[in-house]
């Protein structure tokens, strides 16, 4: 019960946040709904388009309206689309989760794979060649990899397209889905694996150092038993909290992605209602990106709070925390 | 190893040969590498004027996208601009972003965490909510908000937008820290004879979380470069005009179109590089844990 006030609160505060800070940046927001028209209008027209969008009153009096109206559902439309705007984010956030979820899905199941092979063969050659390859890839800008890979895939050898998520005409064509989706995906999954195979290699070598391996191995265990029964079991759970935490980090990643590709998604939509103030839009996408992180994080928690029950009894936010007094 | 037929002994192993103390060198198991090519770069940027080729903001309009050769070492970019001259050039803005940014999250976040650390339960609950938040809406929203309100973006509105979004983390951590040392007697001491809050901060708090930070202090510049480079490449950065490594990059559209792979892959290049280099460093500070033997083996 608790936990939901403080989402709620959490969810509030955001928005009244975003508001504010949105509204009092300079900007045009005419400009998204009119485009460039605005230029050429007389001020009566102006004021005339700013009332009939609800743009001139003080800024608490239109934040209490869109609080109202989004309590009852209704986000406002977009100003550049024309059209409701959970109708705008609708149409959009399939292909974000297309492309976000695979990804999430890909580097949950292969950065778990690299850890563990990188960790059973600790400071053999495989593990060093891994772990130098893996520091350098993931020291490259996200977009740099991007482009690079555009110039080689789609322009030198031609093989792939470089932008977009479908051929025009070609929207139900799974194929075509599919070769579309292949280069931002692996960006996605490059730029993100190393960081969380590393945690895992980590993790499983500090876990091998506990004497309760050393024990399994004396009892007469063999090392593979030892490791997929017994260490891998104890690290697994922190893994999971942090994959929990990790959701809108690798959303994040999907959004700078999604812009050099210029895929159709929610990080394009996003870049643009920023940028050209389009209000009604800008504020959904941030209460809907707040509510996954606050989401993912309670899960994390509660992930932890499962496996670790001491968690619960002493300070909640604090994980690692040792209480001295 | 100790073989038998029927048992294995674990847990015994030979201890590893170590080299006599004199014979190891003072540069082993340091990036000494990543270190040359940091105070390469550093020292080239610094010293520019005396070594480049052209003005890097000159705009040769009768060579542009001209490929790498004799005269244009690194080529020239779809405005005309020498590639070689902007590298060392543009270097300038992108460490100077990279450093000032990291020093003003770095102060940021030791005020606060170490606030937050010694404020009664109730605040501290508070604070960290605060931080949560922060947390939770996407960095780059903030960034376009922050600098819509400041106008247009220069090297030093920049680095000031990054500092004061990337502190979140770190001031998490010293939190934790501080918290596990505030009730230490060395602590209570110094309160009751009457130190003051940045005195004990100082004095008494820092020493024992620098250690733990430090390595966050240099992934912070890493990630301050890249982000500048990738606000910079989006267009919500520094303008063309301002000459930085992200900037470059920024007329890449231009370049995919007129297939000239040097002024996307040079300054990608430097930048990654000078990236791994300070990640090599901040890895080799953070090395220095407890090391245990594996009892797998």
């Amino acid at each position: 019960m608790k936990k939901l006030m403080l989402f709620v609160f959490s969810i509030f505060l955001l928005s009244v946040i975003v508001f504010y800070v949105s509204r009092l940046a300079p900007g045009d927001p005419l400009i998204s709904y009119f485009g460039d028209r605005v230029e050429k209008m007389s001020p009566e027209e102006r004021q005339w388009a700013e009332e009939k969008l609800g743009l001139n009153d003080p800024i608490h009096v239109q934040y209490v309206r869109w609080l109202n109206n989004a309590l009852h559902g209704d986000f406002g439309i977009s100003y550049k689309y024309k059209m409701d705007a959970a109708e705008v984010i609708r149409s959009r956030l399939g292909n974000t989760l297309i492309l976000g979820g695979t990804g999430f899905v890909l580097i949950f199941v292969f950065s778990l794979l690299l850890g563990i092979l990188c960790a059973w063969r600790e400071d053999g050659w495989m593990d060093r060649v891994i772990c130098k390859l893996g520091t350098i890839i993931s020291c490259i800008p996200e977009f740099w990899l991007a482009l690079v890979l555009i110039l080689v895939f789609a322009l030198r050898l031609s093989w792939l397209p470089s932008s977009g998520a479908y051929s025009i005409g070609k929207n139900g064509d799974l194929w075509d889905r599919i070769v579309h989706l292949i280069l931002p995906l692996s960006v996605v999954v490059i730029s993100h694996l190393w960081y969380y195979a590393y945690m895992v290699r980590n993790r499983i070598l500090e876990e091998v150092r506990a004497d309760y391996v050393l024990l399994a191995r004396s009892k007469g265990l063999n090392k593979r038993s030892v490791m997929f029964r017994h260490c891998l079991r104890n690290a697994i759970p922190s893994y999971l909290s942090i994959m929990a935490i990790s959701v809108p980090h690798v959303l994040g990643g999907t959004y700078i992605v999604e812009m050099v590709f210029s895929y159709p998604g929610i990080g394009t939509l996003s870049y643009e209602s920023a940028r050209y103030k389009d209000y009604n839009l800008l504020m959904l996408l941030c209460i809907l990106s707040g509510i996954l992180v606050i989401l993912c994080s309670m899960a994390a928690q509660l992930i932890n709070e499962r496996i670790d029950p001491r968690i619960r009894s002493g300070d909640v936010s604090a994980d690692r925390e040792v209480n001295k007094t | 190893m100790m073989e038998n037929r029927l048992f294995r002994v674990v847990g015994i192993r030979p201890l590893p040969q170590r080299p006599p103390e004199r014979k190891r060198k003072w540069y082993s198991g340091k990036p000494i590498f990543s270190i040359v090519f940091l105070i390469v770069i550093f020292t080239g940027c610094m010293t520019c004027e005396w070594f480049m080729t052209k003005d890097p903001a000159y705009l040769d309009l009768y060579n542009c996208s001209v490929p790498p050769g004799r005269e244009f070492l690194f080529g020239t970019d779809t405005m005309g601009r020498d590639i070689f001259s902007m590298i060392w050039y543009g270097g300038r803005a992108s460490l100077f972003i990279g450093i000032f940014s990291t020093l003003l999250s770095t102060g940021i976040a030791v005020c606060f965490g170490a606030f937050s650390g010694c404020a009664p339960a109730w605040l501290d609950e508070l604070l960290m909510r605060f931080v949560e938040i922060m947390i939770s809406v996407p960095g780059l929203l903030i960034i376009i908000l922050i600098q819509a309100v400041l106008g247009p973006a220069s090297v030093a509105s920049i680095s000031f937008v990054i500092g004061i979004t990337g502190w979140t983390s770190m001031a998490k951590v010293i939190r934790t820290e501080v918290r596990q040392i505030r009730g230490n007697e060395h602590v209570i001491a110094a309160r009751c004879m009457g130190g003051g809050f940045f005195h004990i901060l100082w004095k008494h708090l820092a020493p024992n979380f620098l250690p733990s930070i430090m390595f966050m202090a240099v992934m912070n510049i890493r990630s301050a470069i890249a982000a500048e480079s990738t606000l910079s490449f989006m267009g919500i950065g520094l303008p063309l005009e301002v000459i930085s490594w992200g900037s470059m990059l920024s007329l890449s559209e231009k370049a995919l179109s007129a297939r000239a792979w040097w002024i996307i892959l040079i300054p990608g290049v430097f930048l990654t590089a000078t990236l791994l280099c300070i990640t090599e460093l901040g890895n080799c500070l953070r090395r220095c844990g407890i090391k245990r033997e594996n009892n797998l083996s």
